[in-house]
């Protein structure tokens, strides 16, 4: 189940990401070679591995890129190497001979003769398929290189059913006999070393074993997958397997035995041509792959089905599929084999031409095509009967010599999706705002809609607004284009789009403002008007702001909807936030300094004033005491008391309540005590006085 | 021997791997998980992936379906990002869902996601997670009549040759993207109350998403300008995600591909969808735009050491160093719009920092005459960068009672009294015990 669910998605993605080419597969190209010497890259020109300077070289040969010269010396040092050293193993020398059978290096006879007897005795006892696959391929490759040596087997018919006897009743492979999952990419290898094997083989195999392993080839075509377009690909039914094996790989594999065992047997193998084309068509959908493997394969196999002995897949191509009414362009179709080079004398036929409207009639009458020697291609002038569209053209190739036929493949009829583009007239465009109810028109403007246009309307709710224009294509007939849309954009960006229909010739649409007032959530003001029409084979398809239309629409009712907010612009967004700085609580008001000073003056008043009473009252300090000792305690108790004070001052200007508190203390105990001196001095001495 | 020789070979495996993976100081992904419908899109999109590969990032290319496939071990994500190759997946292999992606990006990683005609419910609600929304209807593509590439070979205008940028360097680069982008696939919209995606590639206003093979009756729900292509989502905690309505936006084909756009004469040689995608996934695996704060620093003005509190009316300096990661080495990021709030339930001063342009930016500023638990904020969000939020918690205490003014001249009458009455009292003490 799951397997067979992710077949299905492979085919879906492979589809998708074919759909591109939609049928028209284009054989390689320029751009191919680009992307090929671009891929192979080799450090200070050496490759990782001989396998990929094989994949780099083979593909340059391929390709015609000539690059040999720079890869050379490291290269061939490597292959020389390979060959002479006695470990290596067959896959290694399989791959050193490969790079060999290209840049021909110079190896010894001698050393071919050593490997030859080595591989002869390892296809002599070889169980697994990959053993054979190298050591046969080995063989063959030295055969091709060196014509002294004997690489002939002497048992090659034991050694084709050794090999025979790990095939599939399906036409797969195992690839070694205690495996027992069978695999379409083993069945590719296996196929090309049986085709090594009979030729290699001293004595003719028997043909009744080839017989049986051309059925084996056509069951092994029943299992081939095909996509829509007509590309067919193997794929690995196992899904371990197939992560192992791409598609892509597990076909060339397959492309490889064939041509390689039809290369190498008499007769016919009987895979129907469009089976080889459609193979062809899967290599040519993949486009320029991105990974050097991947496109080794494809230029590998794509040139192993260029010079196959089953059939020749032709590839028709057309360079251009959009033609152009107004710049009369012709139809041009290319029939080449699959890298590119010419095919044999043809005829192009176009059979029918299907408007993809009407699947069923056809516009035009079968056409031949008409060859132009020096372009290689055929061209046709687009017939009259062709207006712009969509249409599916069906072509026909037709092999002059009908000896060819049994060579090519060509695939019977190929469908294109062909669009012919030309310029729309517009026509009769106007702008009409009616009345409603009577339908009296209010205002009537033409409209020039190849040109600028900006109007200014107005309109109310219960008036209508009446677009309408007209189109035909350069043969007068009427279009309908895909798109065709009325936009109104208010000013707060919240937009409305109508399409506009078609009634009889004309398309018009009449927008009744009564009705649609909910819709434009009762927004009054200006509305820009922009009108697009545009369509896949309009080659003038516009996007125009007309003007604007000033409506008055009546107040929203309470439960009416809100318009939708508008998004947010993220530009503005982002931007920087305005400053804050913070507002101080302003100090309270003084009165100015001058006036505390006065009144500071007018406080020291009273003191003055005292002072000057004193005098008046005529004080004096008679009752000072006369003796040293009271006298020393008055001075004393008056300087305590000054010192009191100027600690108050000193509080004021700096003390704390503390320090002010423990003098006080200090000064009030001394204080006591002179004081109480003083104080009982004074008292006794007015006592004296009174008794006396 | 062989102990050493075993630890000797740990080290030097783990070592570059250690040092190059993801962390605050490195935040450049490593370690890239991309999911494929296909092993053949390796080859086919491999432009793309070379460009990651040679800025050294690891991918691990997997069948979506695989099986084996985790995002996490044992708790620890084995990735820093997550591409999704695979539009028509309905289910992901292994224990990778919906949810599973939801954690990996809430967790600070990063995505990419392309969708393509057909794109199956879960890369659509995927999309639908990130803030964007994909055209419902599933055989809807863009189409734009007027703004199409020009092809021999594809008429229906569904390669469309787009131009309308968003306006950042951080996200595009600061090389100006001279041809247009090619697009091939579905459209989408972004919510347009989300304001953490952003439309990176929108369409033109002529462009609209339908079926181009059957007739419009009704309006189409996606058209002009709304349509976005491209478009990025940033998360608050600076996870970044690309969107695109298209997987052979990507592809090598279109890498290669010339662009002339319709109505225009000019022919580009390539066209922009490397030079774009290359910046684009600079950006979205964290190799631009990223931004870090250090050395934030407040003090008084005169002083160098940072208080544990502020009186009123203070006046302070503030400073921070702020960075940007260059995809190798952290540089000074220079722009003139930071700003700092002194901020307790709204910012009570938001000043604009000043900047030496090697990345330092500082201001002063007096503290506000309101005590209470003040913050120092920096909240940076600039389009294209990750956000920077900063915030210091600082108490600002009111004057002590000697801090207050000590002789005011509006009392001196009152001082003046006090005086008086002292020495008219000492005076009078004098007159009082002595006169006769």
């Amino acid at each position: 189940m799951a397997t067979r669910n992710l077949g299905g998605f492979l085919v879906l993605i492979l589809a998708i990401a074919i759909c591109e080419a939609a049928s028209v597969f284009q054989p390689i190209s320029d751009s191919h070679r680009s992307a090929g010497s671009e891929l192979f890259t080799a450090n200070d020109g050496s490759f990782g591995s001989l396998e990929e300077a094989y994949e780099a070289l083979r593909s340059f040969e391929i390709l015609g890129i000539d690059k040999k010269s720079d890869i050379r010396t490291a290269t061939c040092q490597s292959v020389v190497d390979k060959l002479g050293s006695s470990s290596s193993a067959p896959k290694d020398l399989f791959y050193a001979l490969k790079v060999n059978s290209i840049l021909k290096c110079k190896v010894n006879d001698k050393i071919f003769e050593g490997i030859a007897a080595r591989l002869k005795a390892i296809a002599n006892t070889a169980s697994s398929l990959l053993d054979f696959y190298h050591s046969i391929g080995s063989l063959v490759l030295i055969k091709d290189q060196s014509s002294e040596v004997d690489v002939l087997l002497a048992d090659a018919g034991g050694i084709f059913h050794s090999i025979k006897s790990l095939s599939q009743s399906d036409g797969r492979w195992r690839f070694s006999s205690d495996n027992p999952e069978s695999s379409t990419y083993a069945a590719g290898l296996a196929l090309e070393a049986l085709s090594g094997v009979v030729s290699l083989a001293s004595s003719e195999i028997d043909q009744s074993k080839i017989g049986t392993l051309k059925s084996d080839i056509l069951k092994l075509f029943d299992s081939v997958e095909k996509y829509d377009d007509g590309a067919m690909y193997f794929d690995e039914k196992v899904v371990d397997l197939r992560e192992r094996q791409s598609p892509l790989s597990t076909t060339a594999s397959v492309v490889r035995g064939l041509t390689a065992f039809a290369a190498v047997t008499s007769g016919n193998i009987k895979v129907p041509g469009d089976k080889i084309l459609g193979l062809a068509k899967f290599f040519l959908g993949i486009g320029i792959p991105g990974n050097a493997k991947d496109f080794f394969n494809q230029v590998d196999s794509l040139a192993s089905l260029e010079s196959n002995k089953v059939a020749i897949p032709l590839i028709l191509s057309l360079p251009a599929t959009v033609l152009s009414l107004t710049k009369k362009d012709r139809l041009q179709v290319k029939v080449n084999t699959v890298l590119g080079s010419s095919a044999p004398p043809l005829t192009v036929k176009l059979v029918r031409a299907l408007s993809s409207g009407s699947k069923v009639a056809s516009t035009i009458e079968s056409q031949e095509l008409k060859f132009d020697r020096e372009s290689e291609s055929h061209f046709l002038d687009v017939p009259k009967s062709v207006d712009v569209g969509n249409y599916i053209f069906v072509f026909e190739v037709v092999l002059h010599d009908s000896e060819d036929e049994k060579v090519y493949a060509t695939g019977g009829s190929t469908q294109v999706q062909i669009f012919v583009t030309g310029v729309i007239k517009i026509e009769n465009a106007e702008i009409v705002v009616l009345d409603s109810d009577v339908g009296s028109i209010e205002t009537q403007k033409k409209l020039d809609l190849a040109g600028e246009n900006s109007l200014a309307l107005s309109a109310n709710h219960l008036q209508k607004l009446r677009l309408s224009f007209q189109l035909t294509t350069p043969f007068g007939n009427a279009f309908k284009p895909h798109q065709v849309f009325l936009k109104l954009r208010h000013e707060t960006k919240v937009e409305h789009i109508f399409v506009v229909g078609k009634s009889g010739k004309k398309f018009e649409i009449i927008l009744d403002f009564l009705g649609l007032v909910e819709k434009f959530y009762y927004l009054s003001g200006s509305y820009d008007i922009q009108l697009t029409v545009g369509d896949a084979v309009m080659e003038n398809s516009f996007f125009r702001a007309i003007g604007y239309i000033d409506l008055d629409l009546p107040e929203a009712p309470e439960k009416a909807s809100r318009p939708p907010t508008p998004a947010i612009d993220p530009y503005s967004k982002y931007g920087p936030k305005a400053e804050i700085s913070h507002i101080f609580r302003v100090p309270e008001k003084r009165p100015s300094q001058e006036l505390s000073l006065i009144f500071l003056g007018l406080v020291f008043l009273p003191l003055i004033g005292f002072l000057v009473g004193l005098l008046r009252l005529g004080v004096n300090l008679k009752n000072f005491p006369t003796s040293a000792l009271p006298a020393t305690f008055g001075i004393l108790f008056h300087v305590g008391i000054a010192a009191v004070l100027l600690l108050y001052v000193l509080f004021w200007l700096k003390l704390d309540l503390f320090t002010t508190l423990k003098w006080v203390g200090l000064l009030g105990v001394f204080l006591l005590f002179v004081g109480h001196r003083i104080l009982s001095h004074q008292a006794s001495t007015s006592a004296k006085l009174k008794s006396a | 021997m062989l102990k050493l020789l075993s630890v000797l070979t740990f080290l030097t495996l783990t070592l570059p791997f250690l040092t190059h993976s993801f962390s605050p100081d490195h935040p450049t992904d490593r370690r890239i998980l991309v999911l494929l419908d296909d092993l053949a899109l390796k080859s086919s999109h491999s432009l793309f992936f070379k460009s990651l590969q040679s800025r050294g990032f690891e991918l691990d290319f997997k069948l979506a379906d695989d099986p084996k496939i985790s995002l996490q071990r044992y708790g620890l994500y084995s990735y820093d990002a997550l591409i999704l190759f695979s539009p028509s997946v309905d289910r992901f292999g292994g224990s990778i869902d919906l949810a599973a992606i939801l954690d990996f990006v809430d967790s600070g990683h990063d995505l990419i996601i392309a969708a393509d005609t057909n794109a199956s419910d879960l890369i659509r609600q995927i999309a639908v997670e990130c803030g964007v929304d994909f055209d419902e209807d599933p055989a809807a593509v863009v189409i734009d009549h007027t703004s199409y590439a020009v092809s021999d070979t594809e008429g229906d205008h569904t390669v469309i040759a787009s131009d309308d940028f968003i306006k950042s360097d951080v996200i595009l680069g600061s090389k100006k993207i001279e041809a247009p982008v090619l697009f091939q696939g579905i459209g989408h919209t972004v919510n347009s109350e989300n304001s953490l995606v952003l439309k990176v590639l929108s369409a033109s206003p002529s462009a609209y998403s339908a079926n181009p093979k059957s007739k419009l009756s009704n309006p189409p729900s996606l058209t002009g300008s709304a349509i976005s292509l491209v478009s990025v989502v940033q998360a608050r905690n600076n996870a970044r995600v690309l969107i695109s309505g298209s997987l052979s936006l990507f592809s090598n084909r279109f890498f290669r591909s010339k662009v002339q756009k319709a109505g225009s004469p000019k022919k580009h040689e390539k066209s922009a969808n490397e030079q774009f995608l290359t910046e684009l996934s600079k950006w979205v695996f964290h190799e631009r735009g990223h931004l870090k704060a250090v050395n934030v620093r407040h003090h008084k003005v005169g002083e160098a050491d940072e208080p544990a509190i502020y009186r009123i009316n203070d006046d302070l300096e503030y400073s921070v160093e702020i960075y940007e990661w260059h995809g190798k080495s952290w540089e000074p990021y220079v722009a003139d719009d930071v700003q700092v709030q002194f901020y307790m339930m709204s910012p009570y001063v938001l000043k604009t920092l000043s900047t030496d342009q090697k990345g330092s930016y500082f201001t002063a500023f007096k503290v506000p005459d309101v005590y209470g638990v003040f913050q120092f904020k920096v909240e940076y969000q600039r389009l294209g960068y990750t956000s920077l939020s900063l915030s210091k918690q600082i108490p600002v205490r009111p004057f002590r009672h000697n801090e207050y003014e000590r002789f005011i001249p509006a009392a001196y009458p009152y001082y003046g009294a006090a005086f008086s009455m002292m020495a008219g009292f000492f005076i009078f003490t004098v007159v009082h015990l002595y006169s006769k």
